[in-house]
């Protein structure tokens, strides 16, 4: 199975309870995208999915799990090829050869093969990232905010980028995002992370390909302004909400 | 600037000293028999050389130099990135390595000749001795401080500690490793002068130590210049070397 299933997903870091009974299913090859405000629990949840901080509660994913860091997470020792070839060492040295080429190909960088992450762009070291993530045929990508650090322009390509990927691939993506813009664009499924737990979930109606301009749409706006109500609401209405979570526009 | 003024820059100090010390010497300010004028230590440097006792002190001190360079330099990488990644182990070996390191190297020496007599062996292991603590002090400094997002990446890839230790946390104490050896370097130098004034037959320190009871000051003077020149163009040679091996860390 390539999905995600979470029951009662708690992880507390020291005193400090980040999640709290947090509970999460995600489709195969479903995009699913989490908004929420800094320190809400969105890179926590991302990182008990892929065991990498202790919690309590029910996590089903695949083992095979790919990782896209915050800041791009790439060494600096390793040249493009490196990167993406990190991790492959049980693959024979033709299936390497292969795997690189076709994720050198995936990024758009094989002319910058041989070059090191501090010679490229912002963005090229993002394609870097996420083709590193995808080199181990992952059945789930995690992404951290891959794009939080790079400009307007370039973010927007990245985003069309990773559409055309996913289009591809057809991984179950979850995507932790600032940006509702970026989350109702790319996903087909927008959750919103208030002060530690599932709150609001949105389904995105839009149609795929998708294109730029459907973000200047009075539907899309009209989804953004409900997302963003989401996110804000105060934590004493949350506490009245319970677990129930409020599906919004479900006209997919 | 232009290389040519670089050049100049470098060449017109030292022939302004030469020709001061030239001078000074000549006029009798101080006594010569002490301070001997340049020309004079220039035409000691040449009997040494065409007498070969230049050639045979070099390549003795050269190989003592080296061959304690690099055993303590690959004792103290190997042991600093073990106690810089396993906790246990650093609170195992710290109280005995921090005694040890307080120990001024020099002290050691006579210990040293008493263990391994005055061969080789005694100058190898006293240089060894004095190049480990730098190195392995910034070593486990550098592995202790690799990057927790390069960890998980190391993790998620299903790597195991010592593949971690070789593939993430070697690359990234590697600025912390050149430091050290640099220290190690100038520690070497000392321990390689002090050591081989005790219990030698061969070696620049030997060579300065011999001049200095037969009163060839200037014979001492060329010794002295011919083991700082070695100094520096040891320490540059290094540098040239980490930049071609590691052409990452000057872009980072």
């Amino acid at each position: 199975m390539s999905g995600i299933s979470v029951k009662n997903l708690s992880v507390y870091y020291k005193d400090n309870h980040v999640l709290k009974d947090v509970n999460f299913k995600a489709q195969n090859g479903e995009f699913v995208a989490i908004v929420g405000k800094s320190g809400d629990g969105k890179s926590t949840f991302l990182h008990a999915l892929s065991g990498l901080v202790p919690y309590s509660g029910d996590i089903s994913v695949p083992k095979n799990i790919g990782m896209v860091f915050q800041n791009h997470a790439v060494f600096p020792w390793l040249t493009v090829s490196g990167n993406i070839a990190f991790g492959l060492e049980y693959s024979t040295d033709e299936e390497r050869v292969s795997i690189v080429h076709e994720h050198l190909k995936l990024a758009g960088l094989e002319d910058k093969k041989d070059k090191y992450p501090a010679e490229l762009s912002g963005g090229q070291v993002q394609r870097i990232a996420i083709a590193t993530s995808l080199a181990h045929s992952p059945d789930v990508l995690l992404m951290d905010e891959p794009y939080g650090s790079l400009d307007e322009h370039t973010r927007g390509n990245m985003q069309k980028w990773l559409l055309d990927v996913w289009a591809k691939h057809r991984k179950t993506i979850v995507f932790v995002t600032h940006s509702i813009e970026e989350a109702i664009f790319l996903a087909d499924r927008v959750s919103v992370l208030n002060h530690g737990t599932f709150t609001h979930e949105f389904m995105v109606p839009f149609a795929r390909p998708r294109r730029e301009e459907v973000k200047f749409t009075t539907e899309f706006n009209t989804l953004r302004k409900d997302v963003f109500e989401a996110l804000n609401t105060p934590a004493t209405t949350l506490a009245n909400i319970e677990k129930r979570i409020p599906v919004g526009p479900s006209r997919k | 600037m232009t290389s040519k003024v670089q050049k100049i820059l470098i060449v017109v100090p030292i022939l302004t000293i030469l020709a001061l010390w030239e001078v000074v010497s000549r006029t009798s300010v101080v006594n010569p028999a002490l301070f001997p004028p340049a020309s004079q230590v220039a035409s000691a440097f040449g009997n040494m050389i065409t007498s070969g006792t230049l050639s045979s002190d070099l390549s003795a001190s050269v190989w003592r130099l080296l061959a304690g360079l690099c055993v303590g330099s690959v004792i103290g990488i190997l042991l600093g990135l073990l106690t810089g990644r396993i906790r246990s182990l650093a609170h195992a070996l710290a109280p005995i390595i921090h005694i040890l390191r307080s120990i001024p190297p020099v002290a050691i020496i006579p210990l040293v000749i008493v263990w391994f007599g005055i061969g080789d062996g005694a100058k190898i292991f006293s240089i060894a001795f004095a190049v480990f603590f730098p190195v392995w002090i910034n070593t486990h400094v550098g592995a202790e401080q690799v990057q927790r997002v390069f960890l998980w990446k190391a993790k998620l890839a299903g790597l195991g500690t010592l593949a971690t230790i070789r593939t993430i946390a070697l690359p990234s104490a590697t600025p912390f490793i050149i430091t050290g050896i640099r220290n190690g370097i100038a520690l070497a130098f000392i321990m390689i002068f002090v050591s081989e004034l005790a219990g030698a037959s061969s070696g620049l320190g030997y060579r300065i130590s011999i001049t200095q009871l037969a009163y060839r000051i200037d014979e001492m003077i060329a010794a002295l210049i011919v083991l700082g020149a070695l100094g520096a163009l040891t320490d540059q040679l290094f540098v040239f070397g980490t930049r071609k091996i590691f052409p990452w860390l000057a872009l980072s």
